[in-house]
C-alpha cells in the first residue's frame, strides 16, 4: 500500500471513528434514553392506527417537560408512521408503524406547548390527510 | 464552438455500435420521461390542484379516470417515476454501456448476440407495462411496496397491482438474462484466459485475493484477480452479483404479490398478516439495496476505474487497493440494508447499529478508497485535457461525495430519528446520487463512447459546457433546496395543502430547469454530432437493412 494510501485511510478511519462516536453518545440529546439507559415512563399511550386515521387515548396525550412518556402504536391494516413535530413544522421524533407489532418509542420533551402528529409513511392515497394537530400537550 | 464536419457522414455503425447507441438513446429517452414526471410533481407539492385542468384533460384515456383524485394520480407517478428513471434510464444505458464495453476490453464478441435485442426490447416493455400501470391504472404502492400495501385493495386497484408485479417480473427476468449473458461473454471458451465458471466466481468474489492476505494462496487457481482481468471487468462481475441477488428478491416479493392479486381477481381473500411485515421489509431491502450500494457504487466505481486512465493516459493508481476494495464492497453491500429500518422500532437494536449504521460506514472507505485512487491518477496525470468525459467524470465524483455524504448522515441510529423519511433522504441522498453521480458519470461515457463508436467528433463543445454547468448546478440546487426543507421537517411522499413548504418546492423546480436545458443541450449535440442519417439508420433493422 502506497504511502499516500495509508495516509489517506488515515483520514477516512478518523473521521469515521469521530462522527461514529460522537453522534452515538448523548450529544445527540435522545441517544441518552433511546440507547445508553432504559428509563421507566410516567406515562404510556396507546395509539391505534387504521384506515388512515389515528385513534388517540381521550382525553388527551399529556407529558410534562423532562419526563418520560411512552407512546405504543399498533396498527390493523397497512404500515403508518408515528411521527411528532413542532408547530413550526421542524420534526421532534418519528417511528414506523408496522401491522401485525406493537412499535414503542419514550420520549423526554424539552419545551412545553403543543405538538403536531403526522403520518411518516405512505399508506396510499391519502396518507397526507393523516396530520392530527395539537395532539400532545407538552405543560412546564 | 468548433465544427468538425459541415454535415455528418454517414458512419457504416458495426452492429454492437448501433445496439450501444440504441440503448443510450432509448435510456436519454425514458430520463426526459422521468424529469418530465419529476417536475409534474414538484409542481403539485409546490401548488397542489395546480395541475387540475391537465389531470382532467390526461383523465379521458384512462378506464373509470374521471374518478381519479389529484392524489391518485400524483402517487400513481410517484410509483413509476423511480422504475422509469433506474430501471429505464439507468439499466438501459449500463446495459448499452457494457455490452459495448465488456466485450471490446476482452477483445471478444458478446457471447449471446441474440439476447441484445431481447434484453433491449424486454427491458422497455417491462418498464412501460409499470408505467401504464400506473398511468392508467392507478397503480400508487410505490417501488418500496411496503407489506401489505401493494395487496390492500381498498386503497390498491388489483389490476393495476397485477399488471405492476408482471411488469416488474419481465425487468428483473431480463436483467437476469443481461447479467447471464455478461458472465457468459467472459467466461467465453473463445477467449485466450479460458476461464471456468468456478475461476470467474473466485475473481468476482475476490476468495483469490482473501486467501493470501491469509497466507494460504492457492497457487494452482489462476487468479484472475492479478492475471489479465481489468478492475472494470472485475468490479462489472462484482456489482452484477448484487444485480442478480436484488432481481431474485424482487421477484420473490412479485409473486408474493402476485398471488394475493390473483386470488382477489378470483375472490378469494388472503390473509394478509400470514407474512410478517418486518421479516417482509428485511428481505425486500436486502434485495432492493442491492441496487443502490451493491449495484450502482458498484459499477460506477468500475465505470471510474476503466474511464479515468483512458481519459488521462496514466494507470489506474491504486490498482491493488482497489482490487481490495471491490472485494470488500461486496461484503458491505451484502449487510448494509438495515439503514432503510432505523425507523423500525420493532427491528432489533444490534441490526439498526450494525448493519444500519457500522456496516454502512463501510461504504464510506469503499468509496472514499475508490474516489482517492480516481483522484490520485488524475492527479499524478497533470497537466491533463479536460475532455468532455474528464468533466462529467469529476462532476459524477462531486455528486457521490455530496449524496453519500447525505446518506451517511441520514444512516445514523441517533440521527435518522429526525431524518427517516424526510426530503433530505430523496433529494440531497437519492437523486444527487442520481443525477448529479449516476447521471453525470453516464454522460461521461457516452462523450467517451460516442468517439469510439460512431468515428465522429461532438460537433460543440460549447453546448458540452452548457450541459455540465446547467445539469451540476440545477441538480445541486434540486438537492439543497429539497435537504433543507427535509431539515425543516418535509416529508417526501406527502402532499402539503398549506403551502409549508412551497419556497423550498419553488427552488427545487428552478433546479429542475436549469437541468433540463442542461440535457436538451447534451441532446442537441448529440443528434447534431451524429446527424439525422445515422439516428434514423438506428431505427432500421438489421434484417431489413441485409435486405
Amino acid at each position: 500500500m502506497d504511502k499516500r494510501e495509508k495516509t489517506w485511510l488515515g483520514v477516512l478511519i478518523i473521521v469515521a471513528l469521530a462522527v461514529n462516536i460522537i453522534t452515538l453518545t448523548p450529544l445527540v440529546p435522545w441517544q441518552e434514553w433511546l440507547l445508553w439507559s432504559n428509563p421507566t415512563p410516567t406515562a404510556t399511550y396507546a395509539i391505534e392506527v387504521a384506515d388512515y386515521a389515528f385513534r388517540f387515548p381521550s382525553p388527551e396525550m399529556q407529558a410534562r417537560v423532562g419526563e418520560y412518556v411512552e407512546f405504543v402504536a399498533t396498527s390493523s391494516d397497512v404500515t403508518y408512521g408515528f411521527g411528532v413535530f413542532r408547530k413550526d413544522g421542524t420534526m421532534v421524533f418519528q417511528m414506523q408503524v408496522v401491522p401485525g407489532h406493537e412499535n414503542r418509542i419514550t420520549w423526554k420533551f424539552d419545551q412545553a406547548g403543543t405538538y403536531d402528529v403526522r403520518s411518516t409513511e405512505y399508506s396510499g392515497p391519502r396518507h397526507s390527510e393523516m396530520f392530527a394537530p395539537d395532539a400532545i400537550r407538552v405543560i412546564p | 464552438m468548433t465544427t468538425a464536419a459541415p454535415t455528418a457522414p454517414s458512419t457504416g455503425l458495426g452492429w454492437a455500435e448501433k445496439w450501444t447507441l440504441r440503448f443510450a438513446i432509448v435510456g436519454m429517452l425514458f430520463l426526459a420521461l422521468a424529469g418530465i414526471e419529476g417536475s409534474m410533481m414538484r409542481t403539485q407539492l409546490y401548488a397542489p390542484g395546480a395541475l387540475e385542468g391537465f389531470e382532467q384533460a390526461l383523465s379521458v384515456l384512462r378506464p373509470g379516470g374521471a374518478a381519479a383524485t389529484s392524489e391518485d394520480l400524483y402517487y400513481a407517478m410517484l410509483t413509476a417515476h423511480p422504475v422509469v428513471g433506474i430501471y429505464g434510464f439507468a439499466y438501459l444505458c449500463v446495459m448499452g454501456a457494457f455490452y459495448f464495453l465488456v466485450p471490446f476490453l476482452l477483445k471478444r464478441e458478446v457471447r449471446h448476440k441474440a439476447l441484445v435485442p431481447v434484453n433491449f426490447w424486454a427491458q422497455i416493455i417491462g418498464v412501460m407495462i409499470c408505467w401504464a400501470s400506473g398511468f392508467f391504472g392507478l397503480f400508487n404502492a410505490l417501488y418500496t411496496l411496503y407489506w401489505p400495501l401493494p395487496v390492500a385493495y381498498d386503497r390498491v386497484p388489483v389490476v393495476a397491482s397485477v399488471t405492476f408485479v408482471v411488469g416488474a417480473a419481465i425487468i428483473m427476468i431480463n436483467i437476469l438474462l443481461f447479467s447471464f449473458n455478461l458472465f457468459s461473454t467472459v467466461l467465453s471458451r473463445s477467449n485466450p484466459g479460458d476461464y471456468t465458471l468456478g475461476q470467474f466466481l473466485r475473481s468476482a468474489f475476490g476468495i483469490s485475493r482473501l486467501m493470501k492476505w491469509l497466507g494460504k494462496e492457492d497457487k494452482s487457481a489462476p487468479n484472475l484477480d492479478y492475471n489479465g482481468l481489468s478492475p472494470f471487468i472485475v468490479a462489472v462481475a462484482r456489482g452484477s452479483i448484487d444485480t442478480v441477488i436484488n432481481a431474485v428478491v424482487l421477484l420473490t416479493a412479485g409473486v408474493l404479490i402476485l398471488v394475493y392479486g390473483l386470488a382477489a381477481l378470483f375472490g378469494s381473500s388472503l390473509n394478509t398478516l400470514a407474512v410478517d411485515a418486518v421479516v417482509y421489509k428485511n428481505w425486500f431491502w436486502w434485495g432492493l439495496d442491492m441496487v443502490a450500494d451493491g449495484n450502482v457504487l458498484m459499477y460506477a466505481a468500475g465505470t471510474w476505474y476503466l474511464l479515468v486512465p483512458l481519459l488521462v493516459g496514466r494507470k489506474l493508481f491504486g490498482e491493488s487497493v482497489v482490487r481490495t476494495v471491490i472485494l470488500v464492497d461486496l461484503l458491505v453491500s451484502m449487510g448494509v440494508w438495515s439503514h432503510h429500518l432505523l425507523g423500525d422500532r420493532v427491528q432489533p437494536l444490534f441490526m439498526r447499529l450494525l448493519s444500519g449504521q457500522f456496516v454502512t460506514w463501510g461504504e464510506f472507505f469503499t468509496m472514499g478508497l475508490t474516489i482517492f485512487a480516481a483522484l490520485m491518477t488524475i492527479w499524478l496525470a497533470r497537466p491533463v485535457k479536460f475532455t468532455p468525459a474528464l468533466k462529467f467524470v469529476l462532476a459524477s465524483i462531486f455528486g457521490f461525495i455530496m449524496g453519500g455524504a447525505a446518506g451517511l448522515i441520514q444512516a445514523n441510529l441517533g440521527l435518522n430519528v429526525v431524518f427517516h423519511n424526510t426530503q433530505w433522504v430523496v433529494a440531497l441522498h437519492a437523486h444527487t446520487f442520481l443525477l448529479t453521480g449516476l447521471g453525470s458519470l453516464l454522460f461521461a461515457v457516452v462523450y467517451a463512447l460516442l468517439p469510439m463508436l460512431t468515428k465522429l467528433e461532438l460537433k460543440s463543445k460549447a453546448l458540452v459546457n452548457v450541459h455540465l454547468w446547467f445539469w451540476l448546478f440545477g441538480s445541486v440546487t434540486m438537492a439543497y433546496a429539497g435537504g433543507w426543507s427535509g431539515v425543516e421537517g418535509m416529508l417526501r411522499r406527502t402532499i402539503y395543502y398549506d403551502g409549508m413548504y412551497a419556497a423550498f418546492q419553488l427552488a427545487e423546480l428552478v433546479g429542475a430547469g436549469l437541468v433540463a436545458v442542461g440535457f436538451t443541450a447534451f441532446l442537441v449535440n448529440v443528434v447534431w454530432t451524429l446527424g439525422w442519417k445515422n439516428l434514423v439508420g438506428l431505427l432500421v433493422p438489421e434484417r431489413a437493412r441485409a435486405r
